[in-house]
């Protein structure tokens, strides 16, 4: 597999699986990604990939994480699905041995990577969860089919400062029989006057008392969960648990910051995005997580080292806010001539490290706190403003997610900031599930973007 | 030098036949776009070609643009309609910083810096609020040309509140106005009225100085008026606006 880094289709993975020989074998999760397809996942063939195993890894770790779950249940595991969690609980499920941390509301892509042939938005449709309301409600949808995911043996949403859409996706939830243990997590306010604060992993600072109040959730939910388990949650175990949480997180950032400001870029978009969902709840299995990312952090080292990229140099640098609905338009920015040179997928804050210096529990409600959506949209977009000019980017494009109320008229305010402060283009796109049909228009955007950028770098000269 | 630009937009396909060495346009034309864009596209070159007297292998360029434009096979190379209509602006009108580009599909505004390029740009949505296509609604649905409704615009008194600018919703807006007796020059006032605002809306950061009007919609007299109110400001309407982003890809030809 010496092959320069390249991207490729499908089909040309197919005949790459077939030359990758002994070194598939000794990698968990790795098969051909036609697998994949065969099972349902219909997008992938539009899709360009990274030609690297550690790629190869990554994609098939994240497809297989439906069989993972059946294979926790299978093995006496409890599945603890943590929903509208951005990284918190995962990491107090993960302090105990038999306990697997779940994402559902990661079946929002489902419609998109399956092409909705599972049908679970006409399912939502039915549940009076219609287009108006977020993608997540395929979540909804999924638990009716029961298609997918195995149903979790307990459910945690937290509650409060988040999208009022998932809230009423939730409370729809449980009103169809899955009881939600609710935890509060408050809109994170600027300390008043003499208040006494603390200052957040993402630089902004939150009132001790508010710090207080979600720790007290916190432990409420461990309580739980430790019942749950059978196993003990202390202060221990939650600190080793914190330790591997972090170790992934460090591998996530020293993939990013290679992945960003490499020349040339030696990872793409697409796959950036994927390894950085793994922060969120490492994908139901923390320690292939952490090995799947020293796997992808070795490549992308060994790309810079030897200056190998998947994409020609100077490639206009595109800070990306906000995770994209229809995955394919991670590679209709490279195809544009962009690149990633930073992003904001809403959650920042969970690949920044988790205290270690202070007791677990109060450090976990710190990051629970740091999430940029619990903050105001001013907040977040100056986040934005201070990593897109440390990272040198050109122009920011916000993505918005149909439906989504967070994103309905946060955009607006981060593009009216981002312009202020940065002076780059910013573009606004809707990125819907699918959007094949969208296609020439968004990438009209996007290549207007590159266009003005490389006028900007020409009138420099 | 003979050399080309083609702006296949959604509702037509426009051309430009450009004298590069001269200066100057030789022909242009335009032709409803339909299904078979390429073929379309073909048709209009070769009759343009043959009213300026030339053959295909005169042409030492063509470069292509609008939403169509990676379906234009004869073409070399393809650029946006943003860059396009601002090379073509800053053609007829160096001075100009701010571009408003109203056609068929969608709505832009283009922010020119001192050398006429491109900074920054704001696009409308994926729905058809602020677009062409959303005034031929209003005029189909008044049971009117396009061309009317800067007449009955001007005959309004009292131009009624349109609050949605979405089609669908609008339309249903405009369906409640008729029923309710709402004369149609106040409807149509009120249409452009509300368009203009959207429009003044996505200026946003503009600077001060002249703004042009390109793009099919910039035809319709009334419009440009309601959004000399909305922006506060005089707007120049491109000469032969429906052509800009046509002479800004023929411009955009490599030397």
């Amino acid at each position: 597999m010496n092959t320069a880094p390249a991207k490729i289709t499908l089909a040309e993975w197919e005949v790459r699986y077939e030359h990758c020989g002994a070194n598939r074998s000794s990698v968990p999760y790795v098969g051909p990604l036609s697998r994949h397809v065969r099972d349902g996942d219909a997008r992938l063939p539009k899709l360009r990939y990274d030609n690297s195993l550690a790629a190869l890894r990554l994609w098939n770790f994240v497809l297989s994480e439906e069989d993972r779950l059946h294979e926790a249940r299978l093995a006496g595991k409890s599945i603890v699905g943590t929903m509208k969690d951005l990284g918190t609980v995962p990491v107090i499920a993960y302090a105990t041995p038999n306990l697997v941390a779940f994402y559902p509301d990661g079946a929002w892509w489902t419609p998109c990577i399956m092409e909705d042939s599972t049908g679970l938005l006409p399912v939502a449709d039915a549940l009076g969860l219609g287009e108006n309301f977020c993608p997540v409600r395929a979540m909804a949808g999924a638990f009716v089919t029961r298609a997918h995911f195995p149903i979790p043996d307990a459910l945690v949403c937290s509650v409060g400062a988040t999208c009022d859409d998932f809230s009423a996706i939730a409370q729809r939830l449980e009103g169809l029989g899955y009881p939600i243990v609710w935890w509060e997590i408050p809109h994170r306010r600027q300390p008043s006057r003499g208040e006494e604060a603390v200052t957040l992993a993402t630089s902004c600072e939150a009132p001790v008392a508010l710090v207080r109040h979600v720790s007290a959730e916190l432990q409420r939910i461990r309580e739980i969960l430790q019942e749950l388990s059978g196993f003990p949650i202390n202060d221990e175990s939650l600190t080793r648990s914190i330790r591997k949480a972090n170790r992934i997180r460090t591998l996530l950032r020293n993939v990013r910051q290679r992945a960003f400001t490499a020349e040339p870029c030696p990872l793409p978009a697409l796959e950036v995005l994927l390894a950085e969902m793994l922060a969120i709840h490492f994908c139901s299995d923390q320690a292939e997580a952490e090995a799947v990312l020293s796997d992808l952090l070795r490549t992308t080292q060994a790309r810079v080292a030897r200056r190998q990229g998947v994409l020609p140099e100077g490639a206009v640098r595109v800070f990306w806010v906000n995770p994209v609905a229809d995955l394919r338009v991670m590679n209709v920015l490279e195809e544009c001539g962009g690149r990633l040179c930073g992003t904001d997928f809403l959650f920042g804050h969970a690949i920044q490290p988790i205290p270690e210096d202070i007791p677990p529990m109060e450090a976990l409600a710190r990051m629970a706190l740091a999430d940029p959506m619990v903050g105001t949209s001013e907040d977040r977009a100056l986040g934005i403003c201070a990593e897109a000019a440390r990272l040198g980017a050109e122009a920011v494009i916000i993505s918005r997610i149909p439906g989504a109320s967070h994103c309905a008229y946060e955009g607006r305010a981060i593009k009216a900031i981002v312009q202020e402060r940065l002076d780059v283009p910013v573009v606004e796109l809707e990125v819907p599930p699918l959007c094949d049909a969208l296609m020439p228009a968004l990438r009209t955007r996007i290549e207007a973007v590159v266009e003005t950028v490389r006028e900007t770098r020409k009138s420099c000269l | 030098m003979l050399v080309a630009g083609v702006d296949a937009g959604s509702r037509a396909v426009k051309l430009i036949l450009w004298d590069r060495s001269k200066s100057q346009s030789l022909a242009s034309g335009m032709l409803d776009q339909g299904v078979h864009q390429d073929a379309l596209a073909n048709d209009l070159l070769d009759r343009l070609l043959s009213q300026a007297g030339c053959s295909r292998g005169d042409l030492r360029g063509v470069v292509a643009t609008g939403y169509g434009r990676n379906i234009v096979g004869f073409a070399d190379r393809t650029i946006t309609e943003i860059t396009c209509h601002a090379r073509g602006v800053r053609h007829v009108l160096p001075e100009v910083r701010t571009v408003i580009d109203i056609g068929g599909q969608d709505c832009k505004v283009i922010h020119l810096d001192e050398q006429g390029n491109v900074y920054d740009f704001s696009m409308n949505d994926r729905c058809a609020a602020g677009s062409g296509r959303f005034l031929e609604m209003v005029a189909t649905r008044l049971d009117v040309s396009l061309d009317r409704l800067a007449e009955l615009s001007r005959a309004s008194t009292d131009p009624a509140a349109i609050s949605s600018m979405c089609v669908v919703f609008a339309e249903t807006e405009i369906v409640g106005l008729l029923a309710t007796g709402t004369p149609p020059e106040d409807i149509v006032a009120g249409v452009l009225n509300s368009l203009a605002r959207r429009v003044a809306g996505m200026i946003g950061r503009t600077k001060d100085g002249p703004v042009v009007f390109t793009g099919g919609a910039a035809q319709i007299g009334g419009l440009v008026t309601a959004l000399e109110v909305a922006l506060e400001r005089p707007v120049i309407v491109a000469p032969e606006p429906q052509m800009t982003g046509a002479l800004g890809a023929a411009l955009s030809v490599p030397q």
